[in-house]
């Protein structure tokens, strides 16, 4: 089922994360999570970033194409995540951090799941996006 | 006596000459170079900087609106997705810093120090006393930078910036700003005082210092940049400009939450709030900040003086090389942009009907140094492989005059503009382009003159119906117009393929802009400018979003070099060489514009409404007028009137 579940909660600071060439405090409200269950449509493994792009409701329903940002190759493939990992057509369960911007369907990766094996990010100690 | 005179002044002018040219520095100066680490404590060295702090920034209105207006996901867009620290920002990025220098081989002496971060392209500065480049030459990440020593200190004088930011985050800076560095060495500590000259945001310099320390085990990696054309952004607009209206973004104070004891002012930045004096509004002070008398500096920056610099009303020709065949020929503040190659000479736009002469005499003189510049001998008789002949193949060139360069073949108009075609008529039938009889373009025989290429609503614009007194005379009308979305001449045009793309309704309603495909240059006409507001003449199909659309057209053709910058150079109808770089921020501050007027104008409110809510403040001191034949009004006018 996809639903679209948005948390006004306490802050839980991302990590640390010193790394990124744009402000991440200033891209993504840190306060709220989204959280977001749809289909992968593209997985970019690259540098400074990584992008899991999926189509998944946004709050009205209605299906959107998100780009939630994720580490960069060497923080992924530390942490066994490959460029063969994630499939375009994999049933996947993200949460992240909305975009400030109204209207703009981009997040900040918290944690992906993928049901069908158990494949998980985010769970683990160190698994946040530098 | 006169003699000895004339000695003494000429061994003076002499000596006066070499000091000019040689930079005062000390017997033996600092060595620079090295691997040096960051080792500052300030808090946004190392961490994210909270979203709204201008504490000790001395922004006046428009830094403010910009910066509280700006969002930081548009590093999603496809254009600055590589971009790299903005060179203000640069030396608290982190990932330290390298220093290189590069000698010249006959004196030894240190010609350029070359300094690179994770996060930036090679920075060079150069120590061998030359001059920066004429205000209208490209602008781009880390600036063009000389250096000179004071004493023990190594001063950089940094001009030709894009516009970028102080902090990441938030603070902006625009693209007038000039940057001055102090960097003295202290054994193994570096101190860099920077200071940020953007009369356009600020009303005086920022100045901030930075520490790095030298470190033998440190190294420099250049951070690996792999953008691609999709929107980081999400949604499915590769067009999309994130923002936030004026008011919109409420995340500004979030970062005082928890600190009630920071006064909500200062954190607002302003030149009263950074000198001791402010001290006497705060704990129940009953001065206002607005009354205080601070000692401020002022900007050395003239902006009005760059600007016109940038494009200069001087009546006169400048050319800039470009890319490939294609060379930025300004008239009179008007660009154009020329092919010169095997083929002849292709002309877009005309200029303004009093330069004429000038242009021709201009373009004509570049022309014969480019195609029938007299070579020196490179190889001999017999031993010159591949060449015929009883001696040197070149010994024609040195013996008598070279061949003339081949004529003007093409003119192409972007608009029906007196500044696109004021020329036409003059400068055609100095052309050739031959034409069978009986056939032909538009216009009947037209005679030996050149090829007029246009959009069919430019020449709707410069003609009349049979009977009606047309607003241009006959000569200077397009003979090749088009209709479709784009015209491909149908051969290659000293050696490339040319593409005029139609820009629907853009500051009228026959724009086009000319994409050269294999010297990678795109002449905008005057859908882009660096100097003013665009110019859409609403009463002649012109409109925010045609332009705006037009922009994005450009972007889609368009491609970096490499981090953001270079590659396809944009001739923009007035001002500097630009890059994506630049046509992005002049379609994001469009963009920014367009939805403000059009919430505004959702709201029910008035033109005059409009105008007093000052959607354009932030940008007013870069593009804005208050005078001459293009103001902020004008401009305004039209966006309220077309925008939907």
């Amino acid at each position: 089922m996809r639903t679209f579940l948005l948390v006004i909660g306490v802050a839980l600071i991302a990590g640390s994360a010193a790394y990124a060439h744009h402000s991440y405090a200033a891209t993504y409200d840190v306060t709220k999570e989204v959280k977001l269950e749809g289909k992968l449509v593209q997985f970019v493994l690259r540098n400074p970033h990584s992008f899991v792009h999926m189509e998944a409701p946004d709050e009205h329903g209605e299906v959107k194409r998100w780009a939630v940002e994720w580490a960069g190759t060497a923080q992924l493939g530390a942490q066994g995540v490959k460029r063969e990992s994630l499939k375009v057509g994999d049933e996947i369960t993200v949460t992240a951090r909305p975009s400030r911007v109204p209207g703009e369907y981009r997040a900040l990766m918290l944690s992906l799941r993928r049901p069908l094996d158990g494949f998980t990010w985010g769970t683990r100690a160190g698994e946040a996006v530098d | 006596m006169k003699k000895v005179l004339l000695a003494i002044l000429a061994v003076t002018v002499f000596a006066t000459m070499r000091g000019a040219a040689q930079p005062a520095r000390p017997a033996i100066p600092p060595d620079l170079a090295g691997e040096w680490r960051l080792d500052n404590n300030e808090q946004d060295t190392t961490a994210q900087p909270p979203l709204g702090d201008y504490l000790g920034i001395p922004f006046n209105d428009a830094g403010r609106m910009r910066s509280d207006t700006t969002a930081e996901s548009i590093w999603g867009t496809p254009e600055y997705q590589c971009r790299p620290h903005s060179a203000p920002h640069q030396w608290r990025g982190l990932g330290g810093a390298r220093i290189l220098k590069e000698q010249d081989p006959l004196t030894r002496n240190i010609s350029v120090y070359h300094i690179q971060f994770m996060r930036s392209l090679d920075r060079p500065v150069f120590m061998d006393g030359r001059s920066h480049p004429p205000a209208y030459a490209p602008h781009t990440w880390t600036g063009f930078s000389t250096g000179e020593w004071v004493g023990n200190t190594l001063k950089i004088t940094t001009t030709h910036l894009k516009d970028g930011y102080l902090k990441r985050g938030g603070p902006q800076t625009s693209d007038m700003l000039t940057m001055t560095e102090y960097l003295t060495r202290h054994d193994e500590i570096l101190t860099i005082v920077t200071s940020v000259d953007d009369p356009i945001y600020m009303d005086e310099p920022y100045i901030e210092s930075t520490t790095y320390t030298y470190d033998t085990t440190s190294t420099v990696a250049t951070e690996t940049c792999n953008a691609s054309s999709f929107a980081e952004n999400g949604g499915t607009d590769r067009h999309w400009v994130p923002h936030f209206l004026p008011g919109q973004n409420t995340a500004l104070g979030e970062w005082l939450k928890g600190a009630d004891w920071i006064p909500v002012e200062p954190t607002r930045g302003g030149v009263k709030t950074i000198y001791p004096e402010y001290r006497a509004t705060l704990n129940g002070g009953t001065v206002k900040a607005a009354e205080l008398k601070v000692p401020s500096s002022k900007s050395a920056n003239d902006v009005a003086k760059r600007l016109a610099e940038s494009s200069p009303r001087d009546g006169e020709v400048h050319i800039l090389p470009t890319q490939g065949n294609i060379y930025m020929v300004i008239a009179d503040g008007t660009n154009l942009a020329v092919s010169i190659g095997g083929d002849g000479i292709m002309l877009v736009d005309t200029g303004a009907a009093k330069m004429s002469e000038k242009i021709l005499a201009g373009v004509g003189q570049l022309a014969s140094a480019v195609m029938a510049n007299p070579t020196a001998n490179q190889c001999f008789g017999a031993n010159c492989p591949g060449k015929w002949g009883w001696s040197s193949p070149y010994i024609g060139a040195v013996i008598s005059a070279p061949a003339p360069a081949r004529p003007l073949r093409y003119i192409i108009n972007t608009s029906a503009a007196s500044d696109r075609v004021g020329g036409n008529e003059r400068i055609a039938t100095t052309g050739f382009f031959p034409r069978g009889s009986q056939f032909g373009g538009a216009v009947e025989n037209v005679g030996p003159r050149a090829s007029v290429i246009a959009h069919e609503e430019v020449l709707n614009r410069m003609s009349a119906p049979a009977g009606k007194a047309s607003p241009m005379p006959t000569a200077s009308w397009p003979t090749d117009t088009y209709f479709d979305e784009f015209h491909k001449l149908p051969e290659y045009v000293n050696g490339e393929a040319v593409i005029v793309y139609h820009a629907p309704n853009a500051t009228t309603d026959g724009d086009s802009f000319v994409f050269f495909r294999h010297s990678e240059v795109i002449a905008a006409g005057n859908l882009f400018s660096t100097v003013s507001y665009p110019v859409i003449e609403a009463d002649k199909g012109g409109t925010i979003d045609g332009v705006i659309g037009g922009l994005n057209k450009i972007l889609d053709i368009a491609v970096a070099e490499y981090r953001a910058q270079g590659g396809t150079w944009i001739i923009p109808g007035r001002g500097r060489l630009s890059d994506t770089a630049d046509v992005a921020a002049y379609r994001n501050m469009l963009t920014m514009i367009r939805d403000r007027v059009k919430d505004l104008k959702k709201k029910g409110m008035t033109l005059a409404q409009v105008k007093a809510a000052r959607p354009t403040l932030d940008f007013d001191g870069r593009y804005g007028a208050t005078t001459g034949p293009w103001t902020t009004d004008m401009f305004i006018d039209a966006v309220y009137a077309t925008v939907k």
